[in-house]
């Protein structure tokens, strides 16, 4: 037996509306089933497809455990959610939209740090005088753990923040502030400064399929054309 | 991951009776440290690294809190929380479980809930003797429970710290030095810094401003960096102050003018840090090296003689053991003497038990000053495990 091809697509905001955009675009409009509210979709000219519409963190989760075949959301959203993410998901397409850079970022005044490894050889000094780590705010931590560790910066806490992450400096929550952003506006509204070596990940939203979903003929064929569609939509 | 079977339980069982026996015989009293921890607390101590396998939670009421990944952390917790003045000697053993995450998928070999059986020793006053008496017990233990072959490894983050102590360089170095001892590409990275004629700025740092600063004049600095920012608008933000930040344009500034660290210095260092040997051949070598370079490490030489005479005297068969210079352990809380346990050829898996000296943890979860203290944990679902594959 042979299960259709489950898609999750974003439920709201800009990135759901650039998804139906560039579905639409390539010959392959969503429409969702029922209410303007219904969380259930249809694919149009082509079989097999069924459309669950998610907030763009579950999709991470369901395409990691294979709820979904295949997802589109933002990189960033991957990479946090899925530890080893290279053997868990294919990244099948990046979909040129919702672009965001996810970056390290310290208080501007701080003139004696400009690179990663600045962090480390202030941090000694910070836990002395602060009888703490270095703090550093995000949503994102694995990301961030991941990156730090890659850097050599080792001494410091994660605390995590759900919102308003760039005004944790200014409030004393935390010293650095892991987060995303597109244009560096509101980084530097809160006088906030990226490290030279502090992006973290060039995120944009992209199309993922999953390895711990049931993979039947049907589901790959409807794969397949989707690739395909996109692909010469992209041109 | 399915529950133990009852067999597989029960074979612990016996085999943590034998452990904790022989503690109890030599005077450690049993304790059953709490499971859950203040993460903050622990995370503190252990560093980052661990918390990424380390089960954090926020309780109902917003506190956040951790499964215990080790029994060090919360014995030691325990002992303060009896002994707040930290005066008092103590010998505290355990048994319970230790949880860590694993990234790549928990199976058998990698559980995520694992035992450890441990001792750890508080205050003692003769500290080679409770080193000694630490490894021997761990020795006995793993003894009884049916392993008669193994490897020891030895290290002594006393002694490097002696030596780094013994060499012309300012003190910033050597801490420098002291906290990169962990990671060997960092450390031989700022060796070579050292020994540069001038260190350049750093990319991206203020040149101008930091080639105007005089290490020797902090409060001018501090004025140059308060001027700098108000030229440029850039407001004060957040709780590193101003004057942390100027003692660290200092020390650039300084470390931009230093004299380099001489070449013969740095390459005792890295001939300290190679040296690997079985350990009375490895005392030798250093005492040579240390004498052709006209250094002298104090008492750091004679304490490692004395634990191995202690050692030898208790038994322990030095010649199963191996000392290595560049051996530490990736818990940054270790401070003198360190050893493993290990079968050889297994990998993770073949450390069975490891230990050493953490004069610094206590204070770090609480101590009003470093506390002498001395501990070991065995890995005990490992150590069956490898028993029982012998026997079969």
């Amino acid at each position: 037996m042979s299960g259709p091809l489950v898609i999750g697509i974003p439920s709201k905001g800009r990135l759901m509306e650039q998804t139906l955009e560039t579905f639409e675009q390539a010959g392959l409009p969503i429409r969702r089933v029922g209410s303007d509210r219904g969380y259930a979709g249809t694919m149009a000219h082509i079989d097999h497809v069924e459309v669950a519409f998610l907030s763009a963190s579950e999709i991470a989760f369901y395409v990691k455990s294979g709820r979904v075949h295949l997802g589109i959301t933002g990189e960033d959203l991957v990479r946090e959610n899925i530890a080893n993410a290279e053997a868990r998901v294919t990244f099948l397409r990046a979909l040129g939209f919702g672009q965001a850079n996810v970056v390290v970022a310290v208080p501007a005044c701080w003139i004696d740090v400009s690179v990663m490894a600045d962090l480390e050889r202030i941090a000694a000094d910070f836990s002395r005088a602060h009888g703490r780590h270095l703090r550093v705010a995000t949503k994102y931590m694995n990301l961030t753990r991941r990156y730090f560790a890659q850097r050599g910066v080792w001494r410091y806490r994660i605390v995590e923040s759900l919102g308003a992450t760039e005004g944790t400096p200014a409030a004393g929550t935390a010293e650095i502030v892991v987060d995303i952003t597109s244009t560096g506006a509101t980084l530097a509204a809160n006088h906030l400064k990226v490290l030279q070596d502090g992006l973290i990940l060039a995120s944009q939203a992209c199309l993922v399929a999953s390895k711990a979903a049931t993979w039947g003929p049907r589901a790959c064929e409807a794969r397949n054309e989707i690739v395909a569609r996109l692909a010469a939509a992209a041109g | 991951m399915a529950a133990e079977t009852a067999r597989k339980f029960e074979a612990l069982e016996n085999q943590a009776a034998g452990i904790m026996g022989a503690f109890a015989e030599a005077g450690y009293e049993r304790v059953a440290p709490a499971i859950l921890q203040p993460a903050g607390i622990y995370l503190d101590a252990i560093g980052e690294e661990l918390r990424q396998r380390t089960y954090v939670f926020t309780d109902p009421d917003g506190e956040e809190l951790c499964l215990r990944p080790d029994l060090t952390v919360p014995a030691c917790r325990l002992y303060l929380e009896r002994e707040p003045e930290a005066t008092v000697a103590a010998r505290l053993s355990y048994n319970g479980s230790a949880f860590r995450f694993q990234p790549h998928g928990a199976d058998e070999k990698r559980p995520r809930e694992f035992r450890q059986a441990g001792l750890e020793c508080f205050n003692a006053t003769d500290p080679e003797a409770a080193e000694c008496e630490v490894l021997t017990l761990v020795l006995k233990a793993v003894k009884r429970s049916g392993l008669e072959s193994y490897r020891l490894r030895f290290g002594d983050l006393g002694l490097f710290k002696a030596l780094i102590e013994s060499i012309e360089m300012p003190a910033r170095w050597r801490r420098r030095l002291a906290q990169a001892f962990w990671r060997s590409g960092e450390f031989h990275e700022l060796l070579r810094q050292f020994c540069e004629q001038s260190r350049p700025v750093p990319p991206g740092l203020p040149e101008d401003l930091i080639r105007s600063i005089d290490p020797e004049d902090p409060q001018a600095a501090a004025a140059k960096l308060v001027a700098y920012l108000a030229e440029r608008n850039i407001p004060e933000v957040g709780v590193r102050s101003l004057d942390e930040i100027a003692a660290h344009l200092v020390e650039v500034a300084a470390d931009k003018r230093a004299e380099p660290l001489a070449p013969e210095a740095a390459s005792l260092i890295e001939a300290y840090v190679g040296i690997a040997a079985p350990p009375r051949a490895a005392g030798a070598r250093i005492a040579d090296l240390v004498a052709r370079h006209g250094v002298d490490l104090g008492p750091a030489l004679d304490r490692f003689r004395q634990r191995l005479d202690l050692l030898g005297r208790a038994g322990v068969d030095l010649s199963k053991a191996e000392f290595s210079a560049e051996f530490g352990r990736t818990l940054e809380y270790y401070t003198g003497f360190v050893f493993e346990i290990e079968l050889p050829g297994e990998g993770r898996r073949g450390r069975i038990a490891g230990g050493g000296r953490y004069d610094g943890l206590a204070r770090m979860v609480g101590a009003p000053r470093d506390v002498p203290a001395v501990g070991a944990a065995i890995h005990t679902e490992r150590l069956l495990a490898i028993v029982e594959e012998l026997k079969a």
